[in-house]
């Protein structure tokens, strides 16, 4: 890929100088960012940063005061958050959202809620109809699993795995709801060195099998650095800088905010 | 999910066992006293989906009840409409009701939820007296008893309760229905955490109404059975206290469990009148006693605590 076709694929997301403020804290000023379809963005940036406040805002789970995010070119201003998920945004959360006494199979059907979900009306007036979208939900959910290497975990109280494996299943629960862009908040956190190898391939055969657009948050920079196609640097709520890896790995301002002279 | 359809091909068959046998051993004016039971139970099992499920408090179960039981008794006193053809009438009205009640409401949520729903439930005795000329005022309206079959004339009282009996089901196919599915997981998911349940595209405020209204709409049939299984009804049958005593036997019982409904209606008919047939002067400490005690032993209600020693016994013998 270079700069100049780059420019005329529309992005999947594309934020424009997006401030959020909590009270009186500008949690982000003026922030841009964009994700082109089948990329992976590394959004990476110290602690405070606000990456997950992007997150948040990109979602609509707290409001921007300033500026727009578009999504596939439809402005996001006045969309329910609960309409995120419907339009194809899924994301993952840093802190776990994942629902601890349900079953991990549950969990991740909950993904698909917005496709297959029986309202009320449904499971009480129409049943048949109801069970057949629970079934086809399970299977889907199932296959999920698959992908991911779980589906052995399937009727395990979520609460009762391992941290690591938490994340795993948030991010089935992000595919079950086979988003176009699917955005994962520290998704490698409590990984061991080995384990986040395989967790990178993992991640980028999911991009490739989906042609997935993905927006990741992380700070283990091994992964970040080998993963994404293009990475944006936040620091203080402020872009700092963008561009590949290599330019990442090398650029002044970066180091000298978040990367240390080591790498 | 064999285990599961396995388990509750036990539970509905014990269920069976102890509701044919309440009709063979019990005497008539006992059987009709496990009827009422049943109907509070239906009001429980709504209540249970709210509390349990829904994580909504609503302290007007029993004025939901009580609208259900007028609808049932004005449609047959005044206007002559057989008893059973009533009854979805009652849980319509009460669903209606309640969505009336929960619109406002569910903006509220928890501690203030709670004051404006007993707020409807203490008001709801003297709404009954000044529609005196809908409702009979004090003097109460009365039911007519459901024609009988006629190899059951002996006992009407088993009609009765197997129609109180058969309504139960009803309702508990109803809630089954919602529970085990989707929207019983998108219950579940805004109860434990509202913020990432609406990132999954839960609509909380109509997965909020809904429950309110299914629970609306079963403590309607509860109070039109209860209707019909008394005979007659009259406001002192709907004080507050009655919504306060649904939330206990809801609890009691078991908050998210279906049998717990019932164990919940049967403790709220018996319970009281046994503490008094102990000791006349000290029914109500032994009652309050009784309470306290199984609240320290079994958190999760009768049936919590009864599953609890089940899965451990079962434990214990597998290894």
């Amino acid at each position: 890929m270079n700069d100049s076709s780059i420019e005329e694929v529309r992005p999947v997301l594309q934020a424009r100088d997006v401030s959020v403020q909590f009270g009186g804290v500008k949690a982000l000023t003026d922030v841009s960012l964009f994700v082109r379809p089948g990329e992976i963005c590394g959004l990476i940036g110290p602690n405070g940063a606000g990456k997950s406040t992007f997150l948040n805002a990109a979602t609509r789970l707290v409001n921007y005061a300033t500026g727009s995010i578009m999504l596939d070119g439809q402005p996001l201003e006045g969309v329910e958050t609960r309409d995120m998920i419907g339009r194809g945004v899924a994301r993952t959360f840093q802190n776990l959202g994942i629902y601890a006494s349900m079953t991990v199979l549950e969990n991740v059907m909950l993904g698909a809620h917005h496709r297959l979900g029986g309202s009320f009306a449904k499971a009480i007036f129409a049943p048949l109809r109801a069970r057949a979208l629970e079934r086809s939900n399970r299977e889907k959910a199932m296959a999920v699993l698959e992908e991911v290497g779980m589906a052995n975990l399937a009727a395990r109280a979520a609460g009762s795995l391992a941290y690591p494996l938490q994340k795993r299943m948030e991010i089935a629960r992000a595919l079950a709801a086979e988003p176009k862009i699917l955005l994962l908040d520290e998704p490698a956190g409590g990984l061991t060195h080995g384990e986040v190898h395989e967790f990178g391939a993992l991640v980028d055969g999911i991009r490739r099998r989906r042609n997935l657009s993905i927006l990741l948050i992380e700070h283990h920079m091994g992964l970040v650095m080998s993963l994404c196609d293009r990475i944006v640097v936040f620091h203080l709520g402020r872009n700092l800088a963008e561009g590949t890896p290599a330019e990442i790995k090398s650029n002044d301002a970066v180091i000298a905010a978040y990367l240390g002279k080591a790498a | 999910m064999r285990d599961l359809s396995l388990s509750t091909a036990i539970k509905l068959s014990l269920f069976a066992i102890v509701a044919a046998s309440i009709s063979v051993f019990a005497p008539a004016y006992a059987l009709q006293q496990v009827a009422i039971a049943i109907a509070y139970a239906i009001a429980i099992l709504g209540l249970n989906l709210l509390m349990g499920y829904a994580g909504q408090i609503c302290l007007a179960q029993g004025t939901l009840f009580g609208v259900g039981a007028y609808v049932t008794a004005i449609l047959n006193a005044t206007y002559g409409v057989s008893p059973l053809a009533t009854l979805p009438v009652a849980a319509a009205v009460s669903a209606a009701v309640g969505l009336l009640i929960g619109l406002p409401a569910l903006r509220l949520q928890g501690l203030q939820l709670a004051i404006v729903t007993f707020g409807i439930a203490a008001a709801f005795p003297q709404l009954l007296l000044k529609l005196g000329s809908l409702t009979g005022g004090v003097s109460g309206l009365p039911v007519d008893a459901p024609e009988t079959p006629g190899f059951m004339t002996d006992v009407p009282e088993l009609w009765l309760y197997l129609i109180a009996l058969a309504c139960a089901g009803i309702g508990a196919l109803l809630v089954s229905r919602v529970l085990f599915g989707d929207a019983g997981r998108a219950l579940r998911a805004q109860r434990d955490n509202p913020q990432i349940a609406q990132a999954l595209g839960v609509n909380l405020t109509r997965t909020r109404l809904w429950a309110f209204a299914t629970s609306s709409a079963l403590a309607g049939l509860g109070g039109g059975v209860f209707a019909i299984v008394s005979g007659f009804i009259s406001p002192e049958s709907f004080l507050a206290i009655l919504s306060i005593n649904i939330v206990i036997g809801s609890i009691v019982g078991g908050v998210t469990s279906m049998a717990g409904a019932f164990v919940g209606g049967l403790f709220m008919v018996f319970v009281p009148s046994w503490a008094s047939d102990i000791n006349l002067s000290l029914g109500n400490l032994i009652y309050g006693l009784a309470l306290i005690l199984i609240m320290m032993v079994a958190r999760n209600g009768i049936t919590g605590f009864i599953e609890k020693w089940i899965s451990m016994i079962f434990r214990r013998a597998a290894g």
